[in-house]
């Protein structure tokens, strides 16, 4: 109980502290919002660089678990917060790129958020069961023409949502939403259960997800969506199959404030991340779990989302695959 | 490798100071964690992951492993003093528990929580060990049609929880089956009741409704009328648990252990639906059914021993799938993988070491958890002598902060609050809290599960019967629902 009481103080009085003028930058706690729960792909890339990033900036980083509806409590946490660098966001390509592409009743939209960075790329792969009998991107297609196919996901407006079908449309499957259904689930350890157990024929993630999967030979990958090869992955590339617009389709993790987020703020982010990237330690832990460490600037980072998101709202307003209401 | 290689290679892990010391440490933080309302099991578990990535693997996945035990058993000792579940696994112990404590017996309960925990682990880890192979193939032909037919069946431990007036139990029950609609709609994921609201996006907090049902309503009685208590001996106790006591509620224990270890061994159920189940079981078979919920020694046990055998076998669908089966274990996987450990079947060939020095450990931890445990019961029951004018003010501090750290979001104490005065209301009004929270609980699993076996399908209904799963659940559910009828008719004209 008295541990409690002192934390209790230390939170007081930070949150006193938080009404003092900004003078150098960054002169307190910095608190990061991670809208996703603990132990998911987000909280543990946004933890992983949390080491190294809290040495480049030289003061210490809350990390705040806020999650809810998608990403989508958090988001909202952060888009209303002051836009003094003091609160910023671990945004993921969930919550933001895929959910404001589908959503139309989205507290949020894209200009709510400035970002400063984008350090992680998540290349995504398809996968199927050994059982299945379907061995190739073709199969698949053949399969799904033939009717009855379904795949899996984390939820609606999730990646995998989406992914499934982007995949089976670029595949040339004309109606990929009637032509496939579309099993939602709860999380993405749920999504892989789904195809496990037989629930769902296939499903579309980030490879990390679907690395120990593939490494037992539980699942069977049939396609990355990177231009290069992942390691593990015994698979061809969305190159290889001459569908490069696939290469869009790739899960990401940045670092974002408020929109009227300062410059000075933003291009200090932009250095302590190049420091931070640097160490050796983050460098081997993320790769360990199949991520691609690819550095974006403010500016980068802002057109890279921008330019997946129209993608991705293209496809939903072609397929009619918005959610209103 | 034979299994005495195997064990020798796994002894050799873990023989270091260093993972004792780690699983120790462990148990003692998710005890204190476990106890602190709000806090959960979980969120000790999240708090304890960012420390185990400079560990060695075995060291620091017995780590979390002991934060996990530890933190389901401490969630017993404020549910028992204070009517706080400490993590949600808990709210069953609360049931009788409480009333035990009451009657100025929390050390009898407290004992019989921590002897029926560690019992319950020890089946649990054992099954873990020696049908981990055969329960997880039989975990994975659980999809939606079969979790529907359980779920379903699930739902009927509400007439074991109304207590007088099964009327009262199934209006809570609605009650909290409404709350649970709120949210984003699984299939559409459109807004179902948020009102424009985006808190109300993610539907209501788990942990809020909890503890403002059970713990504001107790405080708001204590304001509303502070002299009520007094006069009624709550001095604690010197009371123990006896021999006697474990003995006469074993079976109970056997049983709720033998639940926990088949829930949990499938994934995403989780421990507080077991507890429930044991509880109402034991309350079943039991032939002072009537004593049940007025501060029964055997429900105190049952409802521990359910959530308790839960703990190993949750990792049976981690270890032999690479499943996580719940929100614990789904860190618990982050922690592997940060690691580059891969689980699943092929992780029984490639680290047969880590997985053999797992089995050590877990044994051991049931060990620890006895020792941990007893000191913990003994510093905490003097809680149960603190005057309540003094102890209110410092639980409703306590839950403030408890709601509020488990998402950092600040409307969460307001649906505490509201969800509080709810409580409140149904308890002035004799309505039962816990079916409430069954449904609460199950309320989404039952929807969720019946629209994914539809899609499944393409709305065919004969799906929900497509196998002997299915064809089990059914008829246990018809022949609860039979004997439920009959009880009540007989009841009838004796009334």
């Amino acid at each position: 109980m008295k541990k409690t009481t002192l934390t209790a103080t230390i939170l007081l009085g930070a949150a006193f502290g938080a009404t003092a003028a900004l003078a150098e930058y960054p002169e307190r706690a910095i608190n990061m919002v991670i809208p996703y729960g603990a132990g998911g792909a987000t909280d543990i890339s946004a933890r992983t660089i949390a080491e190294p990033l809290g040495d480049a900036v030289g003061q210490p980083l809350i990390m705040a678990n806020v999650t809810g509806a998608g990403g989508a409590t958090g988001s909202v946490a952060v888009q209303n917060a002051k836009a003094d660098g003091y609160t910023m966001l671990f945004a993921r390509v969930g919550s933001h790129s895929v959910n404001p592409a589908m959503k139309a009743t989205l507290p949020y939209t894209l200009d709510d958020f400035r970002f400063v960075t984008v350090y992680e790329i998540n290349p995504v792969a398809c996968a199927v069961t050994p059982a299945s009998g379907i061995n190739s991107m073709d199969d698949l297609v053949a399969k799904v023409n033939e009717g009855g196919v379904s795949y899996s996901s984390s939820g609606v407006g999730s990646l995998l949502h989406l992914a499934g079908a982007m995949v089976l449309k670029e595949f040339g499957v004309e109606d990929p939403l009637t032509a496939a259904t579309h099993i939602p689930q709860k999380g993405g350890g749920a999504a892989a259960t789904a195809v496990l157990n037989g629930t769902a024929t296939f499903l579309c993630t980030n490879s990390s997800a679907l690395a120990s999967f593939v490494a037992n030979g539980q699942l069977k990958p049939l396609m990355v969506t990177t231009p290069e090869p992942v390691v593990g992955f015994d698979a061809p590339t969305a190159n290889d199959l001459g569908k490069e617009k696939l290469n869009k389709l790739v899960g990401w993790t940045g670092i974002a404030g408020p929109d009227d987020l300062p410059d000075d703020v933003a291009a200090k982010w932009g250095e302590w991340m190049a420091t931070a990237t640097q160490d050796a330690k983050f460098n081997e832990t993320m790769s360990a779990r199949g991520s691609v460490i690819e550095l974006m600037n403010p500016v980068d980072a802002n057109a890279f989302i921008q330019g997946q998101f129209e993608i991705f709202r293209d496809l939903v307003d072609e397929l009619g695959m918005r959610i209103e209401g | 490798m034979s299994l005495f290689d195997s064990l020798i290679a796994g002894l050799s892990l873990v023989a270091s100071f260093e993972a004792f010391f780690a699983l120790f440490a462990g148990i003692c933080i998710g005890v204190v964690g476990g106890a602190i309302p709000g806090l959960s099991a979980t969120m000790a578990v999240a708090l304890t992951l960012p420390f185990t990535f400079s560990l060695q693997p075995i060291t620091g996945i017995l780590l979390l492993l002991g934060v996990y035990k530890g933190g389901i058993f401490g969630g017993s000792i404020p549910a028992i003093l204070i009517k706080t579940p400490g993590t949600p696994a808990s709210s069953a112990t609360i049931l009788d528990g409480f009333p035990l404590a009451e009657k100025g017996e929390a050390g009898r309960a407290l004992g019989m929580a921590l002897w029926a925990s560690c019992t319950a682990d020890l089946i649990s880890n054992l099954a873990l060990i020696l049908f981990a192979g055969w329960l997880a193939s039989f975990a994975l032909s659980f999809g939606p049609p079969e979790f529907f037919a359980l779920i379903l069946f699930s739902l009927t431990i509400i007439a074991g929880v109304s207590g007088e007036s099964l009327l009262r139990g199934a209006l809570s029950a609605m009650l909290g089956l409404l709350l649970a609609t709120v949210g984003l709609d699984l299939v559409y994921g459109t807004n179902r009741f948020t009102f424009g609201d985006p808190n109300m996006m993610g539907g209501l907090n788990f942990i809020a409704v909890l503890i403002g049902l059970f713990a504001i309503p107790e405080i708001i009685a204590m304001a509303w009328n502070p002299t009520a208590h007094l006069g009624k001996a709550r001095a604690l106790g010197k009371t123990k648990v006896t021999f006697a006591d474990y003995k006469r509620s074993f079976k109970s224990i056997v049983r709720g252990s033998l639940i926990g270890v088949f829930l949990g061994s499938i994934p995403g159920i989780g421990a507080a639906p077991s507890a429930f189940l044991s509880y109402s079981e034991a309350r079943r078979k039991s032939p002072n059914k009537e004593n049940f919920g007025k501060g029964e020694i055997e429900g105190v046990a049952a409802s521990e021993a359910g959530n308790n055998g839960v703990a190993g076998a949750t990792l049976i669908p981690l270890l032999a799938l690479g499943v996580p089966g719940d929100v614990i274990t789904a860190i618990i996987i982050g922690a592997f993988m940060i690691h580059g450990l891969q689980p699943g079947p092929m992780m029984f060939v490639l680290n047969v070491d880590i997985i053999y020095g797992l089995f050590i450990g877990l044994i051991v931890s049931s060990v620890f958890l006895f020792i941990v445990g007893s000191v913990a019961i003994k510093g905490f029951k003097f809680v149960a002598d603190v005057p309540k004018r003094i102890l209110m003010p410092a639980v409703l501090v306590l839950c403030i902060y408890g709601v509020f750290a488990v998402n950092n979001n600040i409307f969460d104490v307001g649906v505490m609050f509201v969800m509080g005065w709810v409580g409140y209301v149904m308890m002035r009004h004799h309505v039962p809290a816990a079916p409430f929270l069954i449904a609460f609980i199950l309320g989404p699993l039952l929807e969720d599960n019946f629209r994914q076996a539809m899609l499944m399908s393409g709305s065919d209904p004969m799906i929900l019967l497509r196998g002997p799963i299915t064809w089990f659940f059914w008829a246990l559910t018809v022949i609860t629902i039979v004997a439920i009828i009959r009880g009540i008719a007989r009841k009838a004209p004796a009334t």
